[in-house]
């Protein structure tokens, strides 16, 4: 192409305090591409991404957009160059409509502008049809799922006119016919002349979808490719720049006495109703399913976040209840979150204040700390799970976010849990430290523990589990050997195998 | 181990938020005292502590609240209720001031109750929930007493808490010791603090972490209303007297005493032992700038001025940073790095 | 659930107590006692108009009190020495402006939380005011009393400020761009900021029309009595954010309607003269209040507890 590339970076950097989060990069986009970007959690994407939106500026380096170079990008400026970003979490208004938002982001004009409801109105129905969505413009944005939301988003870059799309993870949350819906999106966007920035952890969807690949390790760009003359393998040698030879541990599973068996469990304020299940000492189960299959709402209800009120929870063959999360930790559950930086690390506090925050009763007898004690638990676990940190006076918040996932499982292991519900553990979390991971979570069935895996990432289920425990509309739908193959498990969470028996 | 290592401690000391207050308190103290020559004397020294106890104890029990990342903003106006029940009890209902001051504790674990239950029950924000209870306390003494009763005359054997003496320091100073104490070790040496501060920089993941969130912050806002009514009667022991408009505004010079102590209104951050000299800077402020002749408007005046000072100091480092890093240009790119 | 559920449930309160002054007091409906009413509560509706557009913009400014003293006591100063009543209002709402100006500063600025800011602010104008006049009133010119308590045009004509105020602000609130940036900000100013909204510049500019409002509020107080209380405005931030809390304006920003404050501080005005007519002592009024504010939050909580599930 002799054009201007519609996007180019050249030698930016980037650093927060000491820490250098990009450290020279090039990156072009070229109109009708797709263009993915790769790389382990850390590795600067976000920075990039912030970088081209405008939300950063970059200490070092140049930034020129068709040709143009631009000294001081602000997100208005980027808004006016066509430059839109579909985050990973949609950064909507939840208290306006759905017309109100896209009339925010696309209706130029001062301050002082009337506002004309019905044309907005008008004009956010229309999108939303352009893309497919049933979605009501009066709507409360609260009211809508994660996936209508990224909609929504889209709705907004297209009625933009954007020329340059990132999107940030964009299926992390969406269903398999989101998923399908989306990358007929993405490539009209693409035979439209839009440059897609496309960032994702799954591979497949890369060749799925991109033209062609950038990855990008501690801060630098490691090379782009055509997708069409590298395989995953590649890609993966690139990111972690060393081959990996074996992702999943193998497993040979003794297993012993059921630990937790579940009897018709529902709850009616999360959707979930009539699970039956059984977890055996020592046993991976793997629990798969569509997002909003009720996975995540089964595990907050055994954890006591949103308690069961119906049907009967066994530990050890003893009925219990489990109103709150205390109940559930005095019985030897323990539940690793999903989101770790909201829920499974206070970000804020030590390594250590971390790792004992589940076992205050047991670690200081009659409420007064121990700090000897503390830290030496907290170098144990630094230790056996080899948490990469300063030591145990660290910031949670200091770590990646493999090694924020460790110290969110060593605050559960301290416990001395008898059932450990693991929910999306690897989300989020680049290659190397996602076998680390994995290798934990082996030795601790392999010692007797019952492990609940709730995992999106097909081949973690089926890698990992024993088991595989199906989950369909907020209740168990099938219990699969652990040797099925990716299309059973696929078709059994689509609900095609019960179409066809029924 | 190694010298910079200790170097860094150091300096990590010096650095401190607390010392620069200890330093501001010391250099107030040394000013007043070449101003007025009775300053420094032992009786006056005593005077300032009289004064402070009751502000303190209210700044003490906001210290756990401003942690939790809540507020209480009713301290004051239930200050003045229970002083207006303790006079009722006292007077109306033939209570011994022993007597009638544990019925006073009970009423303000009650009233401390309400917010909890409000907060935890409802999930409500602090601020407006305390701010209702702020108007709803104070409106309840003013309805109690209509607007003019006040209660006078209590035993000498009562006055003792305010007015004397007891093993040579202001007796209530004993009382407020105890309570200073046990609520630093509550909040620096045992499990409470440490889920004060996790509620304080996570809520949700404090809850996830198997804490008893709703119970914890109960605990704080129950132990602010007992301390509140502690606060009153020791309020009304000083100047023998309860009326409904007893300690007017105490709740900002509690609030301004914890943040001047280096306690993050978001939550998480602070110490006990910050919030003392936080108390003791307004304290010395307020007595010196009398003795200095100056009138009491200028004490308030100030300590206003002091809580926007403190407030300010504390982002201007993180303001600086990010005005420098906008403000320097950015360097041409290096033509090492390009590949064309 | 219809979305106007919240200020219609107000609404509802409001005629509720008036029918029931209607059937125990009928002596409440007195044309002039309730004009003097309206007339007094005015200002009081300015103020909680502009407090109504900080709190969606999820800030609280509880120094509208002190703004309010400093404005009147200023502008009584200003028309003792007998300068033109035009004039003097014009300073009194530059002053608001800018005593406005300052919290928007140190929130918007440098990121402060405007509970402690304008905490801070309230002690140090009220302080220094009493410290200026030393509780001393300031008497005011004849001049200044054409819009006097006897004369009921001056009175319509104040109402009907208050009133044309509102509707203008309501009118603003949702039909003009700028009156929508304040939900957005309110609601999420993170995502404000990445939509191109710059959200400090829009939390500066309630706080000042804010200031502004409550200028023009001191103003139109002034002109009803024949002295300046340096005391005045004590609890009007309270008066202002009960009217628009209990109006339905959610503490957590982003959500509510000016129509609703209206209706709340027309329920939160009848209380005094209801307690009155009642014959229950007037000491109970502020308590009441109180209740009737944690009534409100206690229903909003309610209601936002059942909505989630």
């Amino acid at each position: 192409m002799s054009a201007a590339p519609l996007l180019e970076l050249r030698a930016v950097a980037k650093s927060f305090g000491g820490a250098r989060a990009l450290r020279g990069v090039d990156f072009t986009l070229q109109a009708g591409e797709v263009h993915a970007l790769l790389g382990e959690n850390g590795a600067g994407k976000s920075t990039l991404i912030k970088i081209v939106t405008g939300a950063h500026q970059p200490d070092a380096g140049t930034l020129a957009v068709g040709g143009e170079r631009l000294s001081h990008l602000t997100p208005a400026k980027a808004r006016a160059l066509g430059i839109a970003c579909i985050y990973q979490q949609p950064a909507l208004f939840p208290d306006l409509t759905v017309a109100e938002n896209i009339g925010l982001r696309l209706e130029a004009g001062t301050s002082l502008r009337t506002i004309d409801w019905a044309a907005r109105g008008a004009r956010a129905l229309e999108l939303l049809r352009r893309l497919g969505a049933e979605i009501e413009p009066d709507a409360e944005v609260r009211s809508l799922s994660m996936p209508e939301q990224q909609l929504v988003e889209i709705a907004c870059a297209l009625g933009a006119g954007a020329r340059i799309v990132i999107m940030d993870e964009p299926t992390a949350s969406l269903t398999q016919k989101e998923q399908h819906l989306l990358f007929t999106v993405v490539r009209d966007l693409r035979a439209s002349g839009v440059g897609v920035i496309y960032i994702s952890h799954r591979l497949e969807e890369i060749f799925a979808l991109a033209d062609r690949v950038t990855v990008l390790r501690d801060g630098e760009s490691v090379g782009t490719h055509p997708v069409s003359s590298i395989n995953e393998a590649g890609l993966i040698r690139l990111m972690v720049g060393r081959e990996m030879t074996q992702i999943y541990p193998p497993g040979e599973a003794t297993l012993g006495a059921p630990v937790l068996s579940l009897r018709g469990v529902g709850c009616t304020a999360s959707g979930v109703h009539g699970v039956s299940l059984e977890v055996r000492a020592g046993e991976i189960l793997g629990l798969a399913g569509l997002v909003g299959a009720g996975r995540t709402e089964l595990a907050r209800v055994l954890f006591g976040l949103t308690p069961a009120d119906a049907g009967t929870i066994e530990l050890n063959g003893e009925p219990v209840v489990l109103r709150s999360p205390q109940a559930a930790v005095a019985h030897g559950l323990a539940y690793v979150p999903e989101d770790r930086r909201r829920h499974g690390v206070v970000l804020e506090m030590p390594i250590a204040e971390n790792m004992t925050m589940a076992v205050h009763r047991r670690m200081f007898p009659g409420a007064w700390l121990r700090f000897g004690a503390e830290r030496s638990l907290a170098l144990d676990y630094i230790r056996d799970l080899a948490v990469k940190c300063t030591g145990p006076d660290a910031a949670g918040g200091s770590l990646s976010g493999g090694n924020q996932q460790k110290v969110s499982l060593a605050r559960w292991l301290a416990t001395r849990p008898k059932v450990l519900i693991l929910d999306e553990p690897t989300q989020g979390v680049d290659v190397g430290a996602k076998g680390e991971i994995h290798k934990i979570v082996r030795r601790l069935a392999q010692e007797g523990l019952a492990v609940l895996l709730i995992s999106s990432d097909l081949p973690e289920v089926l890698g990992m589990s024993d088991r595989i425990g199906i989950m369909r509309g907020g209740t168990i739908t099938a219990v699969l050997p652990g040797n099925a193959d990716a299309p059973t498990v696929m078709s059994a969470a689509l609900g095609q195998s019960e179409k066809g028996a029924a | 181990m190694s010298a910079p290592v200790q170097t860094s401690r150091w300096k990590a000391i010096v650095l401190r938020h607390e010392t620069a207050l200890l330093a501001v308190v010391v250099i107030e103290w040394l000013c007043f005292n070449a101003i007025g020559p009775r300053f420094g004397s032992l009786d006056n020294t005593f005077d300032i502590l009289r004064h402070s106890v009751e502000i303190g104890l209210l700044a003490l029990v906001m210290t756990p609240v401003i942690l939790t990342g809540g507020i209480d903003l009713s301290v004051g106006s239930l200050l003045g209720l229970c002083a207006i029940l303790f006079g009722k009890l006292w007077r109306d209902a033939g209570l011994s001031p022993l007597t009638a001051g544990g019925c006073t504790l009970v009423i303000g674990a009650l009233a401390g109750g309400l917010n909890a239950g409000l907060i935890t029950g409802l999930r409500l924000p602090p601020l407006i929930v305390t701010l209702g209870t702020y108007s709803l306390f104070r409106g309840l003494a003013e309805a109690i007493t209509r607007g003019a009763d006040t209660f006078t005359n209590f035993p000498a054997s009562f006055l003792f808490l305010g007015q004397e003496r007891w093993l040579g320091l202001p007796t209530q100073a004993w009382l407020f010791g105890a309570v200073a104490a046990g609520v630093w070790l509550l909040v620096h040496r045992t499990t409470f603090g440490r889920s004060f501060r996790a509620i304080g920089f996570s809520p949700e993941g404090a809850r996830y972490a198997g804490l008893p969130v709703q119970r914890r912050l109960t605990l704080v806002y129950v132990l602010a209303g007992v301390i509140a009514a502690l606060a009153a009667v020791i309020y009304t022991a000083r100047l023998g007297q309860a009326k409904a408009d007893a300690a007017t505004g105490y709740e900002l010079f509690a609030i301004t005493a914890v943040v001047l102590g280096g306690t993050s209104i978001f939550g998480g951050v602070g110490t006990v032992h910050g919030t003392l000299l936080g108390v003791a800077a307004i304290a010395v402020l307020n007595n010196g700038l009398v003795h200095a002749r100056q009138p009491r408007e200028v004490a308030g005046m100030l300590t206003g001025a002091l809580l926007l000072l403190a407030l300010s100091g504390s982002v201007a480092p993180k303001l600086w940073a990010a005005w420098r890093a906008r403000s320097r240009p950015s360097p041409p790119p290096t033509p090492s790095s390009t590949t064309s | 659930m219809n979305r106007y559920f919240r200020e219609l449930s107000v609404a509802g309160a409001l005629l509720l107590v008036l029918a029931v002054m209607a059937i125990f007091a009928p002596g409440f409906f007195q044309p002039q006692p309730l004009l003097s009413l309206a007339t007094r509560e005015a200002p009081t509706l300015v103020v909680a108009c502009g407090m109504a557009l900080v709190i969606i913009g999820r800030q609280i400014d509880i120094s509208v009190g002190s703004q309010f003293a400093v404005c009147s006591v200023c502008a009584g100063l200003l028309a003792a020495q007998n300068v033109p009543t035009a004039l003097v209002a014009l300073a009194a709402v530059t002053l608001g402006a800018g005593l406005g100006a300052i919290n928007g500063l140190l929130v918007a600025g440098l990121r402060l939380p405007s509970i402690v800011v304008t905490l801070a602010t309230m002690v140090t104008w009220r302080e220094a005011l009493r410290w200026q006049r030393q509780g001393a009133f300031v008497n005011l010119p004849d001049s200044l009393q054409w819009l006097g308590l006897s004369q009921s045009a001056g009175q319509w004509t104040l109402v009907g400020l208050a009133v044309a105020l509102l509707a203008v602000l309501a009118y603003v609130t949702r039909h003009i761009s700028a009156g929508r940036l304040v939900y957005a900000v309110g609601t999420d100013a993170e995502a404000a900021r990445l939509a191109g909204i710059r959200p400090q510049v829009v939390t500066f500019g309630t706080f000042v029309l804010l200031g502004t409002l409550t200028g023009l509020a001191a103003m139109m107080n002034v002109v009803q009595s024949p002295q300046v209380d340096p005391k005045s405005g004590t609890g009007l931030e309270l008066k202002a954010i009960a009217a628009v809390v209990v109006g339905g304006v959610a503490i957590s920003g982003g959500r509510g309607r000016l129509w609703g404050v209206f209706a709340g501080l027309l329920l939160l005005a009848c209380v005094a003269p209801a307690l009155t007519h009642l014959h229950v002592e007037a000491y109970w009024e502020k308590a009441i209040q109180g209740a009737i504010i944690l009534l409100a939050v206690v229903a909003d909580g309610v209601r936002s507890r059942k909505s989630n599930r």
